[in-house]
């Protein structure tokens, strides 16, 4: 009888009593191969793909824009990407500033500590990484950007170029971690990346080192906020462990959305929506119950919805629906449930339970963002 | 935009943005980064009655939420 034979291309075979039989070899799963949320940029819970123009703003899910220059911009989620990807992130500079010695432009995304904590910086034994990214730019020349850490006191300037306008172009950059420093392994910032679109003097440093600085580029760096209409696209955003960018580590839709869910979370109410439950307290105000899809990072500070009072809604006693006449409130939040004020002049009968109904499109929003 | 406290109690007080069209798109703790972020640069706060803070007394104000 054979033996039990492991062959790299055909799999395990095994003997049978009249034969054998052959089972494919299999690519062993690797979760969180890439350390990026989003990278693919296709998750913008916010915005639905339409533009962001302030600083803060997040253009897609865990990429924050910082914008901290005279000139103005305009980004967004958009379909303009390479083979194998369907979106990427557009920035478009609306407003050119030539001037920025003490000022930036860029964007960003901060990695939470769980997610490189076996990477041992700070350490001895820090491992090295690779980022790799598809990227495409109205302009040309050799860009910058940096990987740094929570309190802004270690940073690593790194470039790439852009040979051709307007093509995709893959890039990579290989970095050795760096062995000093304080990085974060719990649920702070572990590693802050940044793409420089305009880095001045004060914030650019020396490529290929790292600094005690809080450098964001590095010197010399394109500046696409310096040129009005410039174009700067990116996708593919990948962080890795080792010395070589491997394929993109492609993640189911639904896992990636609740990777993002994580850092921030809204509802979108896609019609007359029930949601939230609750009790009437007052004759004019409920508090509701809003459950998160995934445990959050951070307890959320704060409640986004729409501005206007009537999108929000209560069903309560006898099963009237209760225009509100206030819009709703921040109550408080804990990692996996927010608590919302809703208020309708004088109608409740005090102590009932009740429903929250959104109108359609219609939204309410939790950030833990990093 | 200017921010305005629109719930104060032992617990807890939470605050509203109003952004420059009139509208309250987020409220939100002292403990919100954006919030800090906004207060430290000088936008106004008003109190539960509208009264507008000075600068130092609104970072004494937020402070004193910690």
């Amino acid at each position: 009888m054979p033996p039990v034979t492991i062959d790299g291309s055909l799999g395990i075979t095994t003997p049978m009593y009249n034969g054998s039989i052959t089972a494919n070899a299999v690519t062993p799963s690797v979760n969180m191969k890439n350390r990026i949320i989003n990278g693919a940029m296709v998750i913008d819970q916010r915005n639905a793909g339409s533009a962001v123009t302030t600083d803060g703003a997040y253009p897609v899910d865990r990429f924050i824009v910082f914008e901290d220059t005279d000139g103005a911009y305009s980004a967004q989620r958009d379909t303009n990407a390479p083979a194998g990807f369907i979106n990427s992130l557009k920035w478009t500079t609306t407003t050119a500033d030539t001037s920025i010695a003490s000022q930036y432009a860029g964007i960003s995304q901060s990695i939470e500590g769980f997610n490189v904590a076996d990477l041992n910086w700070g350490t001895a034994n820090a491992k090295t990484v690779t980022l790799s990214f598809w990227v495409r730019s109205s302009l040309t020349g050799t860009f910058g950007g940096s990987f740094r850490n929570s309190a802004n006191n270690r940073s690593y300037p790194f470039t790439y170029t852009i040979s051709v306008a307007d093509t995709w172009e893959f890039e990579t950059i290989t970095i050795a971690g760096d062995t000093s420093g304080t990085w974060l392994t719990d649920n702070g910032a572990g590693l802050k990346i940044f793409f420089g679109l305009g880095v001045g003097s004060s914030f650019s440093g020396t490529a290929g080192a790292w600094s005690g600085s809080n450098f964001l580029s590095a010197t010399g760096a394109v500046s696409v906020i310096g040129t009005l209409n410039a174009t700067w696209y990116v996708t593919g955003v990948q962080l890795e462990v080792g010395s070589t960018a491997t394929s993109f580590d492609v993640r189911s839709y639904g896992t990636e959305l609740q990777l993002a869910q994580r850092y921030y979370y809204r509802f979108t109410a896609s019609a007359n929506t029930y949601i939230g439950t609750g009790i009437t307290y007052t004759v004019s105000n409920a508090l509701l119950i809003f459950p998160f899809p995934v445990p959050m990072r951070a307890s959320p500070s704060a409640l986004e919805q729409t501005g206007t009072a009537s999108n929000y809604r209560v069903l309560s006693q006898g099963g009237s629906l209760y225009t509100g006449t206030a819009v709703p409130t921040f109550d408080g939040a804990n990692i996996t449930a927010g608590t919302v004020g809703m208020t309708s002049l004088n109608n409740f009968v005090q102590g009932q339970s009740c429903l929250g109904n959104l109108t359609n499109a219609s939204y309410l929003g939790w950030s833990a963002e990093l | 935009m200017i921010y305005k406290i629109i719930k104060e109690t032992d617990d807890i007080t939470i605050f509203a943005r109003i952004d420059d069209d009139g509208l309250c798109r987020l409220t939100c703790t002292a403990e919100h980064s954006e919030f800090q972020t906004h207060i430290k640069a000088g936008k106004e706060l008003q109190d539960a009655d509208g009264n507008v803070m000075t600068q130092e007394q609104a970072n004494q104000f937020v402070a004193s939420l910690a």
